[in-house]
Parts: C-alpha cells; structure tokens; sequence
C-alpha cells in the first residue's frame, strides 16, 4: 500500500497505480478526454494536469499516467491548476468550436470564444480510437501525417479488410469525429451490422456480451462468440479486466453432459412463421410492415420505442393499422401450414385493443381475417369488447401491399364481402405470422424416433395427449400443437404428471436432506444489528457512495456491524455473512442491496445457516428504488439509500422470531366427478401412487364422453373409455363412490373433512389433504329452430347417438343440415363451446361415408377448427360439404311445411335467401355449465359470469384455484375436447401432486394473531377477511373473542387495519414496526 | 436536500406496485429522489393512522398503491 495525499486529505493506493485511478476511487473528480480505464494511459489530452509537490518543489503532471509514490502531495483544484486546464480546454474549442463536449466544457471553465482562430476539425486527437482499435488485437487505424496534418487513419488511408467493423473506436470516440457511418464509408471493406437483439426481434441492437432479456433465468451474461473481438483476434478483454469477481473464462468449452433420465418431456415450443418469403406483402423491404412479434415489442414498455406507438421508418405516430390474418396459417398455396395456428386471432385483437390503448380512440386499427376464432375461455367477451372499442373486422384476405412512392404509407387492395374492390392506405401493417416447428426441432424428433404430424407436431393421441408415440417420452407446450399459454402451461402440468406416474417408484430416492442449524433463542436480548450494504458490483456503488452510507449505518442505534459486499448475493459473500452473524452474535439484520421479491429467501436462507429465525431480516431496496432510477443525482440518491437503510434498522430492531406452522397433508385425495377428466386425474395420482375418492353422483363413470362417437382422429371414445374406466376400477389406491353427493366440507388444505351421502341417504365422512372439482357441464336444450317439434331436428349428441347405435335410418338421408352456435356466442351465453364446429364437421364427414351422395350443409358464423382440427375442415370442402355462413341478426330459419323440414338462410357469397329442405337437421348446441354454486361454496372458490369456475390465474394457473389444496379440471373450467380435458385432469392430478408430496407445508411466519384480551368480540376481522381464517373461538378462556387460523391466514393484514380494538397484530409487518419505518423517515441526518 | 425538501412516503403493496417500482428500476427509468417507498403486504394493510402520522412526521404527500 502507497499512503500520500490528494487535496490534503490521506488516501493510499497500490504499487503500480496512477494518480487518476487512486482519485477515483476516493470520489475525488479529475476531468480527462483521453482516459479510458480499459486502454493503457497515454497523457494525450493533458487536462488531467495536476499539481505535485514533492517535497521541495511543486510540478505539473499528468494524473493519468503518473505512477503514485510514498508521500508526494496532490493539488487536483489549484488556481494555476485550473487555469492551465482553460488554457487546454481552450485551443480544443477553437479546434473544435462544434463538438458538444467541448462546447459543455468551455462553458464549465467560463470561455465564451477562444482567443485562437477557429477550425471546423472535430477531432481533439485522444487517441482514444487508436488505443482501443489496437486493444482490440487489430490496429486498422493509426495516427498518420505530421505536425498539423496529424490524423486518424488507415493505413495509406485506404478502405481494408483489416478494419473489422466492430466498432470499438466508435464507441470511445469522445467527440463523434469517428462514426459507424464513418467506419463504413472510410475504414472497412467489410459490412458493419448491427447485432440483432434477439428479445427485441432484431428491432435493437444488442452487445457481444449480453443477458437476453431483463428476466432472463439464470440472469447471467453470455459472451457471443461469433461476434466477440476477442475470438477473432485474440485482443480485447476487457471484460475480463473489468470484472471484479474474476468470472470470465475464454477458455470454457461447450461439453456434453449425460444424465440418466428416467422420462423426457420434450418442450421445445415453436419459431414463429417467417414472411420474409412472401414478396407481396413486402415485409422484407418495407420497414412499416412488420410481423405481431415486432409489433409486440413496439407495445412494451421495455421494447424499442420505450412503449410509445410509432412505426419504424420515421418514427411517426401511426393513425392506421392494419392487422392480416393467417400469414403462413392455413395457407397451402405459398407455404405448407395448413393448420391454424390458434392464438393470432386473439392476439391480434388483443394488439389491436393496447394499441388503441397507447395511441387512444382515434387509432384505426383493423383486422383482415377469415373466420375470427376466439374459442378460448373469456375470449368472445373480449372480441366483443374490441368490436364495441371500435376495431374494425374485414372478412377478407389481402392479396398485396404496396408501398407508396411519395411517403412512407402502404396501399392495399382487397376485396369485401359484398364482392366490392376497395383500395385502402395504411400507415402500418401488421402480420399475425403463425407457429411453426424449426427444422433443429423436426431433426430432434428424428433423433429421438418420435412420430410427427403432417404439420411437424409430436404426434399423440386423445386419450394419452402429453405421450408421443415413444414410451418415456413426453411433450407439453406448442410442440405438441399450436395453443396459447394456458393450454401449453395445462400440457406442462400434464406431461409432468405423467412423467411422475411412471417414476413414481423412484420418488426421493436421490434426495438430499439439508442439515438443520439450531436455532438461537434471542427473545429478551438487546437488538444486535449487522448492517450488509451491497455494492453490486457497480450497478449500486456506481451511483451511491455505498463507503458513506455504511459509515452512516455504523451511527445508527443498535448497529454492532457494517460492511459493505461487493456482491452481497453471492456464495462465499453468503458464507463468510454466516462466519460474521455467528462472531458477532448478531441476533438482527438488514441488507441494503436489491429487491426482496427475489433475494430475500436467499439472505433467510442465510439467517437460517447462522442459526438465526429468518423473520429476523429487513431488506431495503438501493438499487431498484435508488441508484438505477436516479442515476443523474448521486448525492440525493446516497441521501436516499441512508434514509432507506435507517427506516430499515428502526424496522428491524422490533423484528421477532416468528414461527411457521407446520401442517401435515393428509396423503389421500378426492375428485369430485367421474367423468373423463376426473377419472383421468384420479388415475394419475393413482398412479403415482396416492389414495384417490372419486364422487360421482350418477350411476356411470364417464361423464358426457358415453354420449360421444368418435374424436376427430378417429379414435372410438366408447373403446377408449371402457380402458380407462378399467383401469381406474382395477387399481387399488382408488375408491370409486357412485350414486354420491357431497354434502358439506370443512377444513383447509391438507385436511379436509367432507361429508358424502349416497342414494341410500347413508352419509360417511372422507378426510382428504386435496380436493379435484371435476363437475363437468352439460349440452345445452335450445327452443328455437322448432327443436323438440320434430323427431328429425336434434342436437349434435342425438346424432352421435344415431351413429353408435347404427340407425339405419341415417342411410336413406338424402339432405342434412347443421346449424352452429346455438346457444353459444349468443348474448346472454357469451362464450364459444370450442368443440362444436369439429364436431359439426366430424359428423357431417360421418354421414358422407354412410352415403357419399348425401347433400349436407353447415351453416356457421366461424368455423374454429383450431390447430389441426383444421384438415378436418379442408377434408369436408374437399368431400362437397357446403358451408353457409349466417350472421347473429340473420340466424337461419326452421320451417316445418307438409311434413317437409326447410330452412332458409341468407348466402353470404349471393347475398340472397336460400331455401334448403333437410331429411335431418342438426343443431350444434353450447356447452352450459352446472353453475353449482353450493360446491363453489364448499372450497370458497368463484364462479364467473357464465358459471364456469374461475381458475387461480388464467394464464398461468388453469389447474388450480386460489384457495390452496383445491384443484379444477375439465368442463367445469370451460368448455374442451376430449384430449384437452385429459390433459387438464392429468394436469390437476400433477399440481395437486406437488402438495401431497410435500406431505408437510408450512404457513408464512407473517400471519395476523390476536391478542384476546383486547378482542371486543364486534366481528369485523370475521366478515372482510378474503380467506375465512378469523373465527370467534368456541372454547376456553377467550371463548367469543377472535381468534385466527394460521394456516388459512394470508398474512393481507386486512383485519389488521380494520380492528377497531388494535387487537389484531400482523406478524413482520406490525403496526409499531411500520411506525418506526415512519418516523424514521424524517430524523435529522 | 439544500433547496426543496419534498418527501413523499410511499406505501406500496407487495405483489403489484412494489414490483413495478423494482421494474421501473431494472427499466432504468428515472424519476425524482424524493419517495420514501414502505413496502406492506396489502394496502388492505395499510391503515388511516399511518397516513396521519406520515403527515405529522413531515411528509409533503402520501402514494397508497396496490
């Protein structure tokens, strides 16, 4: 260590440092042009002058590159110091009287015009550029030319291979003298290119070391090697110098790692459809035409345009979008996807609605399409409610976009309903691109011997929708067909469930126990507190004084520690936190670093380790709330940091050890419904190998898949479903109860008592730890189209009942009729059944095969053959099935005339009524749910509108509710086929899986509690809490007074603010912790 | 804090404003010095006397946020 002085005051540094990196390092600001801290010093600029005394005399010199030496004296703000500096500062302006910076700086140092003759340069001659070029293993550029004629250059000043384009100098360049339009034009023979963010869809540019997105898991930085400097030259590393944990390795290689595995699940998802192919649509060539996925990131608020609607070519506000349907989606003619691709009709509507959000009313947003399909669980409602915000629908499909030669607009040409040309101008045109596999994935599915559909999907059949065609082997998510989100997180569920079924024997056999510390009693001691304030590297020191704001700590009551960490979350930070809880005695923490969203179960973890109740912690938040939000203001944020930090300490020395109740979960579980999804569900924890009720209240298992022929692969349901329901009787660990109802449940996850009562009216009681509610829902009666008038008008279940028991009347049928959407997509009933367009044209192919010349008709709205149903609905043109479309204010009408069965309905293609007479007409009716509001009051779970359960989160937790232990799947949820109510049983046995395994849970130690005595008994606590756990207590002392159940508790603190007595308290965030956060908000600094 | 001393006390709930000022934060977007952030579990937490007292203590405005 060198020990001297800057400004008077004792700073040390160490042998072989300049003066300028000892100076910054105590905060002292030394102005330079020319340093980098990267590069080597050169001393070019010389505004790093400062004043030296040695001794015996003062010098100048430069601070930059002037080594450090025991003893010697430093002058950094000198008048001659200062006024040395203005003279440089001065000629550099003259030189440069355009450059910005210098113009910054002359004003700085009070130069209104130099005294020197002005040049038009922009160079100040740094070195900066040639110093970094070099460093980056190359030196393509140099200083040429003598005296006055000294320049940046290439080599004789010619464009070469030499210069890679990286761009380095261009990124030190301190005046913009070199560009990467100058590279370009002047220095390189190479094509510069931006790196293209691959999370901003090539719309931004991104480093050669990056993290992929901000919630990238591991959030760690990748070098890419194809453009790293360092892989092609061997120069550069600077971000190994720079990294102050020593993490880069150049030298990593890729390695193969072998795991025994005993299942795979495959979730590769898809690579959305390029367009670049599409000439006619000009996205290649015209930045305004752009693909959802872009437009996607010009939404979000992290994207490019920071969320601020603009397109591309000029940044200009659109006023017109326009939104094409079904690029590369059922298209055979320019690309082989003849699926549809499920999620682009919502998610252009949904665009279409945040666009107009961001942008406001005025925004004209329409959508061209061909059948809008939104068969997802809300989504009519949503569609309705864009067609109310004023998006606009056009039922056509644009041949080709032209752009126009005066602007950056588009012309497009199509054609209306009505068989009208019309000509139309956009400013932007969204591609609702679709799915598809990646070749790297079909190669994959090669390897692994598994069989694919016609559309690249794993091929699986309905009744096992998660299993490929190679046992073991499992798949979840849009490889297995194109879905949205909730459908591909069920699939996940599912495939883990399944993978878990056949693994089930293996279950914790390579577990690992974690060695339990004992805790340390510390009730009754005086508050030890140990300050940790985080560097993070420089994301929080490179704004807070971190030093300042832990001495700052050292003066705050209670502290007996402080340090600061560089990264406070790493390994050994956290083991050597452990060494000094433990020294210390500490019995109380805080850490001032990042969010305790994410890394407060880290640092418990560490409590833990040192023998401390982890409730014993307060995390303050210096990075997300300080330094990175406000990065231009270092003094206010260091002030910041200190208040946060002391608001934590007044917090955390009323902190007490709490406790968390720990629950056993009772090992058996009950599915309420024995339908397929439920028996689905209850074979998989079966299989797994948990004891299993299923309550029916029918005579028969199956549910509503006796009343159904076959899939629409073809596969018999009856066949199928007599093997499922055999194995569900033939397997021991479950107990079938017909003819049974539930009649009451109490408790609480992991212990639940229900009340069964058969048709015996004999009542037993089941105690259970889960609960699946697999109610199913029913075909809805309709009264119009005169059903229920005559024996030939029936629904679609009838006529599947016709084909199993092989009417032979269906032979002489010479004319059939299917009607769509009744009772669905209806007003009151505003939602999609999802299953009745594939089942309409499933068995209208059906009727074609008993009688090839039988003419058939299927009058529609849209036809949702969603995902590869759609070959289905191509197979039914193919074979002369003639589909009519009708809207909601012209629905077809039934006439019963002579016995004749007519109906007539306006062609959308002739715009004429047409009378069609039927032997047989079908009415494809909603699925309605039981609405059964006494179960939902049972488990305290909600029904939606429409009578559907409601899901805990509709994207990401389709299978569970919200009340903990209680699971939904099938038709209770929404309508589904077959394959997707499977999956969403498995998927309700595998969530529910993931709590029985535990087979104990603890509740958060952060629960209200009360305190009895100052209970008055009024009862508010009992009615606003969400979650039922207050109750008065039916025994013992208190006997009246509230008393609140932990493990049913949320810890919302609702009660608590309510409690007119201050009787509630809520345990980590309590009324008097939350008051010293207050009050110490404000104390004097 | 030489020329306006503005405090806002913040009272933020956990699961959603409390994230979205981590996010603005991983965002970078900056904003003035002058919040106090308070993180409670709800702002079903969040009772009268905190306000009145934050007041008391001098704070200039209060953001209730869940």
């Amino acid at each position: 260590m060198i020990t001297f002085k800057i400004n008077d005051k004792e700073v040390q540094g160490e042998e072989g440092q300049y003066l300028i990196q000892v100076a910054e390092k105590y905060g002292i600001e030394i102005p330079t042009l020319c340093h980098h801290k990267a590069l080597d010093p050169a001393g070019m600029c010389r505004i790093c002058t400062v004043e030296l005394f040695d001794g015996r005399r003062t010098k100048f010199v430069t601070a930059c590159n002037y080594p450090i030496w025991e003893g010697m004296e430093i002058k950094t703000e000198t008048e001659a110091v200062h006024q040395g500096r203005k003279l440089i500062v001065e000629m550099l302006y003259a030189r440069c009287p355009e450059v910005p910076l210098l113009k910054k700086l002359a004003q700085q140092y009070k130069i209104e015009t130099p005294r020197f003759k002005k040049e038009d340069d922009d160079c100040i001659l740094c070195g900066l550029c040639v110093r970094m070029c070099e460093r980056m293993g190359n030196s393509a550029i140099n200083f040429t030319g003598r005296g006055i004629n000294l320049r940046i250059d290439t080599s004789l000043g010619l464009q070469s291979d030499v210069c890679m384009a990286c761009g380095a100098c261009a990124s030190v360049c301190p005046t913009g003298h070199i560009t990467l339009e100058k590279i370009k034009k002047k220095f390189t023979k190479q094509n510069p290119f931006m790196i293209p963010s691959e999370y901003e869809m090539g719309l931004k540019g991104r480093k050669p070391v990056y993290v992929p997105y901000a919630q990238a898991v591991p959030n760690t930085p990748a070098i890419d090697r194809d453009v790293c400097m360092h892989f092609k030259t061997g120069g550069c590393g600077v971000c190994s110098d720079i990294c102050q944990m020593d993490a880069i390795d150049y030298t990593m290689k890729d390695e193969i790692i072998e795991l025994d595995a005993g299942a795979v699940i495959l979730s590769p998802g898809f690579k959305p459809f390029d367009p670049s192919k599409f000439d006619n649509y000009g996205y290649a060539n015209h930045p305004n035409v752009m693909t959802a996925m872009e437009f996607e990131r010009i939404l979000s608020a992290s994207g490019p345009t920071s969320g601020h609607l603009v397109r591309m070519s000029d940044h200009k506000e659109p006023k017109k979008i326009a939104w094409f349907q079904c690029v590369g989606s059922r298209d055979m003619n320019k690309c082989d996807n003849k699926y549809c691709s499920s999620v682009c009709c919502m998610y252009a509507l949904k665009e279409a609605v945040i666009a107009k959000e961001h942008a406001g009313d005025k925004l004209d947003c329409t959508i061209f399409y061909m059948d809008m399909r939104t068969h997802g669980k809300d989504f009519e409602r949503y569609y309705n409610r864009a067609q109310d915000q004023g998006v606009r629908f056009v039922r056509s499909r644009v041949h080709t976009v032209e752009p126009l030669h005066d602007s950056d607009d588009l012309r497009i040409t199509y054609v209306t309903d009505g068989g009208k040309k019309v000509d139309e101008i956009f400013d932007m045109i969204i591609l609702s691109i679709g799915l598809e596999i990646s070749p790297e994935v079909v190669d994959m599915a090669k390897k692994l011997g598994i069989e694919l559909t016609d559309g690249n999907f794993a091929k699986t059949s309905t009744f096992k929708p998660v299993e490929t065609s190679r046992k073991g082997i499992f798949v979840a998510g849009a490889f297995q067909g194109p879905k949205d989100i909730p459908q591909a997180v069920v699939d996940s569920s599912a495939a883990a469930g399944e993978a878990g079924a056949i693994l089930a024997e293996s279950r914790n056999t390579i577990t690992k126990i974690p060695e339990i510390v004992p805790e340390t009693n510390i009730i009754g001691d005086r508050p030890r507190i140990g300050v940790f304030i985080c560097k993070c590297g420089t994301n929080i020191a490179g704004v807070v004084n971190v030093p300042e704001v832990r001495d700052y700590a050292a003066t705050l009551p209670f502290v007996e520690y402080y340090s600061d960490n560089l990264y406070s979350c790493s390994q050994d930070t956290q083991t050597t936190m452990t060494q000094i809880i433990k020294a210390n005695k500490l019995n109380r923490i805080v850490v001032a670093a990042c969010t305790p969203k994410t890394h407060e179960p880290l640092f418990q973890e560490t409590l833990i380790n040192a023998g401390l109740n982890k409730y014993l912690f307060e995390m303050t938040n210096i990075r997300n709330h300080a330094s990175w939000v406000h990065k231009d203001a270092p003094a206010l944020a260091t002030q910041k940091a200190k208040d946060l930090v002391r608001m934590a300490v007044a917090k955390v020395a009323l902190m007490e050890p709490l406790k968390e109740t720990e629950l056993q979960v009772n090992q058996v579980a009950m599915v309420i419904g024995g339908g397929i999804s439920g028996l689905s569900s209850a074979k998989t924890l079966a299989q797994q190998g948990y004891e299993v009720h299923v309550v029916e209240k029918d005579s028969v298992l199956g549910g509503q898949a006796n009343h159904l022929y076959h899939t629409y692969k073809d596969e018999n349901i009856s066949v199928e479903l007599a093997s499922l329901i055999k194995d569900v009787k033939s397997n021991k660990n479950i107990c079938l109860h017909l003819n049974t109802t539930l009649e009451n449940v109490q408790g609480f996850v992991g212990n639940f008592k229900s009340e069964l009562l058969d048709n015996h009216k004999v009542s037993k009681t089941l105690e259970h730890g889960v609960a699946i509610i697999a109610t199913g829902a029913r075909a809805f009666k309709p009264e119009e189209y005169l059903y229920g008038k005559d024996e030939r008008i029936i629904t679609s279940l009838d006529l599947d009942k016709k084909f199993l028991s092989k009417d032979a009347s269906l032979k002489s049928i010479g004319s059939a009729v299917f009607i769509q959407c009744v009772g669905s997509r209806e007003p009151n009933r505003p939602y999609c059944s999802r299953v009745c367009c594939t089942h309409s044209i499933d068995n209208a192919l059906e009727l074609k095969k008993i009688n090839p010349e039988m003419d058939i008709f299927i009058l529609y709205r849209d036809i949702r053959t969603y995902g590869e149903r759609e070959y289905k609905y191509q197979q039914a043109r193919e074979a002369g099935i003639i589909f009519i479309r009708y809207d909601l204010d012209h629905k077809p009408e039934v006439d019963i005339k002579n016995g004749k069965i007519f109906i007539t309905v306006t062609d959308h293609v002739l715009g004429r009524p047409i009378l069609i007479e039927a032997d047989l007409l079908t009415l494809a009716t909603a699925i309605v749910p039981n609405k059964d509001e006494k179960l939902a009051n049972f488990f305290k779970v909600p029904l939606n509108e429409d009578g559907f359960f409601v899901e805990r989160h509709a994207k990401l937790g389709p299978s569970e509710f919200a009340t903990d232990g209680v699971f939904l799947c099938g038709l209770a949820h929404y309508p589904k086929p077959i394959d997707e109510a499977i999956a969403h049983g498995q998927a309700a046995a595998s969530r529910a899986v993931t709590l029985l395994a535990k087979e104990t849970v603890h509740t958060s130690g952060n629960v209200a509690s009360v305190n009895s005595m100052a209970c008055s008994s009024c009862g508010v606590c009992i009615s606003i809490c969400p979650y039922s756990a207050p109750s008065f207590a039916t025994q013992g002392r208190f006997e009246g007074r509230a008393e609140i159940n932990p493990v049913l508790c949320k810890g919302c603190g609702l009660c608590v603010a309510s409690c007119r007595s201050g009787a509630i308290h809520l345990k980590g965030f309590d009324t008097n912790q939350i008051f010293a956060q207050i009050f110490a908000m404000n104390e004097a600094v | 804090m030489d020329e306006k001393n503005i405090k806002i006390v913040a009272f933020l709930c956990n699961w959603c404003s409390y994230g979205a000022a981590d996010l603005a934060g991983v965002s970078r977007m900056q904003y003035p010095t002058d919040i106090r952030v308070i993180r409670i579990p709800c702002t079903g937490r969040l009772s009268p006397k905190f306000v009145l007292s934050a007041f008391r203590e001098g704070a200039d405005a209060i953001w209730v946020s869940g």
